[in-house]
């Protein structure tokens, strides 16, 4: 115990030098009980085992073809308490659940897969009637063995909902994280705010306050109250994420979005509930003057290395002359996030958030459950990966 | 020793059973935005007990070393919902020599991490100031006991040495990284190598070029060949295999590259970062040839996968993945590769990689690190740029293979390869 506190305190002299500091809130106290309609704690292994073996039937019942299939099923009841020097003491309870359906498919060496999610803190009945949600993901990964690879070029894309949510998440909202930017004067020239991101009809906006999502908590782990906090406001940056270091060093309000998926991790600038705000177009009207587009649905995963990003769809559907066409796969989008965002030119009538699992990565803290949201979005000039015709 | 008490503990009930205790110290130095941000030093105790119980496969994991009881309790109880085993706990058997203990490594002062951090940073800040440096050295130790219920017991001392460095370019809009590190078991690693390939990338960057889409030459730096070896680490995954979701199933013996492709996996390579005289079950560790000149030799298996394959493991427990991956070097230089090439793309590094469908083999990448390679000099950088293609047609279609191979971050070691023709998508 000595030589370790020794070594912390040799660590401290060695760092040493410059003083952190915090942005100000108000000390609050809390308890926070949460009440699952049907609480998983209650339920027995052996019952959460046969509801995934039901489902992992249906799976490989579906078609001949499919070849395997991978049903996952995880839930944790997290009790967080927070104290701090200044009196604040929270108590929190966060549980969390998810499903994954996937199946795999096979024709000689053609493999596909197609997978369904879902996810949050609501409780076990989450889990119950998802007999179809399997057979669709069955059903895409027999599809996908017929369905050629998208032809590479530049698009005109509609993004699906669920594809909207991890596009704004990937390769804007990680820009937004203060901790890129509070140390490093030429992103903070990048990140002006009062700076044009997109026209008007675009809005982006992180939540960790809105019910029943998956980055939803009252308050995030520095103890500070989440909130509705506006992004970029009719085509406007307005704000950014902060913790109480980046908000201090920065002169800006602490916006409740310090997070850690652990208590052996500090809390560092993470999103919320991440989305883009609804719009006024209907999908029809957004496809119908489209001669030779794609439409992208469902995501597997994105990458972001600050301006550029690259994020996968599930699969697509070519559009051609106004209407959703054949099913094509392996669709993987990119571009540069200040272009893209500009590009984007009809925003949907119909938000959606998605309930699937999954989580963001940041900084060795994986996975952090995060809320992602939006409507259909248009975005002219996208460049699509793949092989030329 | 704790890990024969758990092991006695657990046979009360078990028909087989295995422990490993690994204790983990490190010390880690880490600059962020060109200065010292912290110094962690930690200790970590994990215990792990897996039992055969019922011929079902239950296990538990603990980092509290007064939880003795409760962790051999917990792997029994679980083992009620466990999966089926397939096979039985290895007998005792010697595992080959591999040097993974350095003596020099325990004894680094935090001064001299310190320094080989500062010093990288300096580097990078003489070559252009407006860099922003980001920094890390770690220097750890696992001692490990394992023991089964077959008689297989040992204890193994292992060091390890990381240096990374990373940084970042900001003009205007334009956003620019480039980055290198590597992971090894004694102290040999030279940081201002480290640095000197980290500026490397930056110098080539100096220009922004454009490209055409078509389909061209493309040469994979040792970096980025992760784009080809990708899909092939998970093709030859015994489980994927297994469960036919592999394209090499009833491949073995068949000729699927060209035939001066060969790949090995290699864990007795001295100091390197995934060496160890034994995998995760205990398993001795041995060299597996892969893939030799283009014909698919060896699957990787672990204990469990193999049972269930009717064959040997290969000692890749658990997981059946690679330890070191291999790929043997040509008679092509470097230099002499990027002279030959009138038009094509020099490819570093990608986003993206993983996405999609990459056990097909298939992939699509964003390029992160590309440059363009015209009439033989590298001309520029190249951004918005795609590159698609299938794994195994890129490695039918080798133009040359290079010459020296070189670790990538310290799990792969590999020469630079030239592919005749890939599909490139630029905006
Ligand atoms: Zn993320």
């Amino acid at each position: 115990m000595e030589k370790r506190v020794r070594e912390a305190a040799e660590a401290a002299r060695l760092v040493g030098k410059e003083k952190t500091q915090f942005a100000e809130v108000p000390p609050v106290t809390d308890q926070i009980t949460v009440r699952m309609k049907k609480d998983f704690r209650q339920v027995p292994l052996s019952e959460k085992k046969s509801v995934m073996e039901k489902y992992n039937r249906v799976i490989m019942d579906h078609h001949e073809k499919i070849e395997s299939s991978d049903v996952i099923y995880r839930d944790t009841f997290r009790k967080v308490r927070y104290a701090n020097s200044q009196g604040t003491y929270i108590e929190d309870e966060r549980p969390d659940l998810m499903v994954r359906l996937s199946a795999t498919a096979r024709d000689g060496t053609n493999v596909q897969k197609g997978f369904e999610s879902v996810g949050g803190g609501d409780g076990f009945q989450l889990t119950e009637g998802l007999e179809e949600k399997a057979k669709t993901a069955a059903q895409r990964a027999i599809d996908l063995l017929s369905a050629p690879p998208v032809t590479g070029g530049k698009y005109t894309v509609v993004l699906d909902p669920k594809l909207t949510g991890v596009f704004i998440h990937e390769a804007f909202g990680h820009l937004s994280e203060s901790d890129f930017v509070y140390e490093n004067d030429r992103m903070k020239e990048i990140m002006v705010l009062g700076k044009r991101f997109g026209s008007d009809i675009l809005n982006v906006i992180d939540d960790g306050s809105l019910a029943g999502l998956r980055g939803t908590h009252k308050y995030d782990d520095e103890g500070v109250k989440t909130k509705k906090n506006y992004l970029i406001k009719d085509g406007i940056l307005v704000g950014r994420l902060h913790s109480r270091e980046t908000a201090a060093k920065m002169g800006e309000e602490p916006s409740g979005n310090a997070r850690a998926i652990a208590y052996q991790h500090e809390p560092i600038v993470r999103m919320t509930n991440t989305y883009i705000d609804q719009g006024k177009t209907s999908f029809k009207d957004m496809i119908k003057d489209i001669k030779l587009g794609l439409y992208a649905v469902n995501s597997i995963g994105g990458q972001t290395a600050m301006e550029m990003f690259t994020f996968s769809a599930g699969h697509g559907y070519m559009i051609r002359d106004g209407q959703v066409a054949e099913l094509v796969r392996d669709v993987v989008l990119t571009g540069n996030v200040f272009e893209t965002l500009m590009n984007i030119d009809a925003i949907g009538d119909q938000i959606e958030f998605s309930k699937a699992g999954g989580g963001c990565g940041k900084g060795g803290q994986m996975p952090l459950p995060v809320g992602l949201g939006g409507p259909h979005v248009r975005a002219r000039n996208i460049v699509v990966g793949g092989r030329q015709k | 020793m704790i890990a024969k008490k758990l092991i006695d503990q657990a046979m009360k009930k078990a028909q087989g059973a295995q422990a490993s205790i690994n204790q983990i110290e490190s010390t880690d130095v880490s600059f962020e935005n060109d200065r010292l941000k912290s110094i962690k030093s930690s200790q970590k105790t994990h215990i792990s007990v897996k039992v055969i119980l019922n011929d079902r496969i239950g296990s538990s994991h603990t980092t509290d070393i007064n939880d003795l009881d409760g962790v051999v309790a917990r792997a029994l109880e679980s083992a009620e919902f466990g999966s089926p085993a397939h096979f039985k706990f290895p007998s005792q058997a010697k595992g080959p020599d591999v040097k993974v203990y350095d003596r020099q490594i325990l004894p680094l002062t935090k001064d001299t991490m310190i320094n080989i951090g500062d010093e990288m940073i300096s580097l990078v800040k003489k070559y252009n100031p407006e860099i922003l440096v980001h920094a890390g050295v770690t220097k750890g130790i696992v001692q490990q006991q394992f023991a089964n219920s077959a008689g297989q017991s040992y204890t193994t001392e292992t060091t390890k040495f990381d240096v990374g460095l990373h940084g970042q370019l900001t003009r205007g809009r334009d956003i620019l990284f480039s980055w290198d590190s590597l992971t090894r078991k004694n102290k040999d690693i030279d940081h201002r190598q480290i640095a000197a390939k980290t500026i490397h990338w930056f110098k080539l960057a100096e220009k922004n070029v454009s490209l055409k889409s078509g389909t061209m030459p493309v040469i994979f730096t040792p970096a980025g060949l992760s784009v080809l070896t990708l899909g092939l680490r998970m093709g030859l995954n015994g489980k994927s295999v297994l469960l036919k979701s592999s394209p090499l199933i009833n491949k073995l013996g068949e000729k699927i590259v060209d035939e001066r492709f060969s790949c090995t996996d290699n864990p007795l390579l001295d100091y390197a970062s995934r060496s160890e005289s034994y995998d995760e079950e205990g398993i001795p560790h041995q060299i597996t040839p892969l893939i030799e000149n283009g014909v698919v030799k060896n699957f990787l298996y672990d204990l469990d996968t193999a049972a269930r394959a009717k064959t040997k493991t290969t000692g890749h427990g658990i997981g059946c993945g690679p330890t070191n991956f291999v790929v043997k070097t040509g008679n092509t230089s470097y230099e002499e590769m990027i002279k030959s090439t009138k038009e094509g793309l020099l490819v570093h590094s990608v986003l993206g990689l993983g996405q999609g469908n990459p056990i097909s083999g298939e992939f699509s990448v964003n390029v992160f690190l590309g440059y363009k390679i015209e009439n033989g000099q590298i001309a520029g950088r190249v951004k918005n740029v795609m590159l698609a293609g299938n794994t195994y047609d890129a490695l039918k279609n080798i133009d040359c293979i290079g010459n020296q191979a070189e670790w990538v971050s310290g799990a792969l070691l590999t020469p630079p390869i030239k592919i005749n023709k890939l599909s490139v998508i630029a905006k």
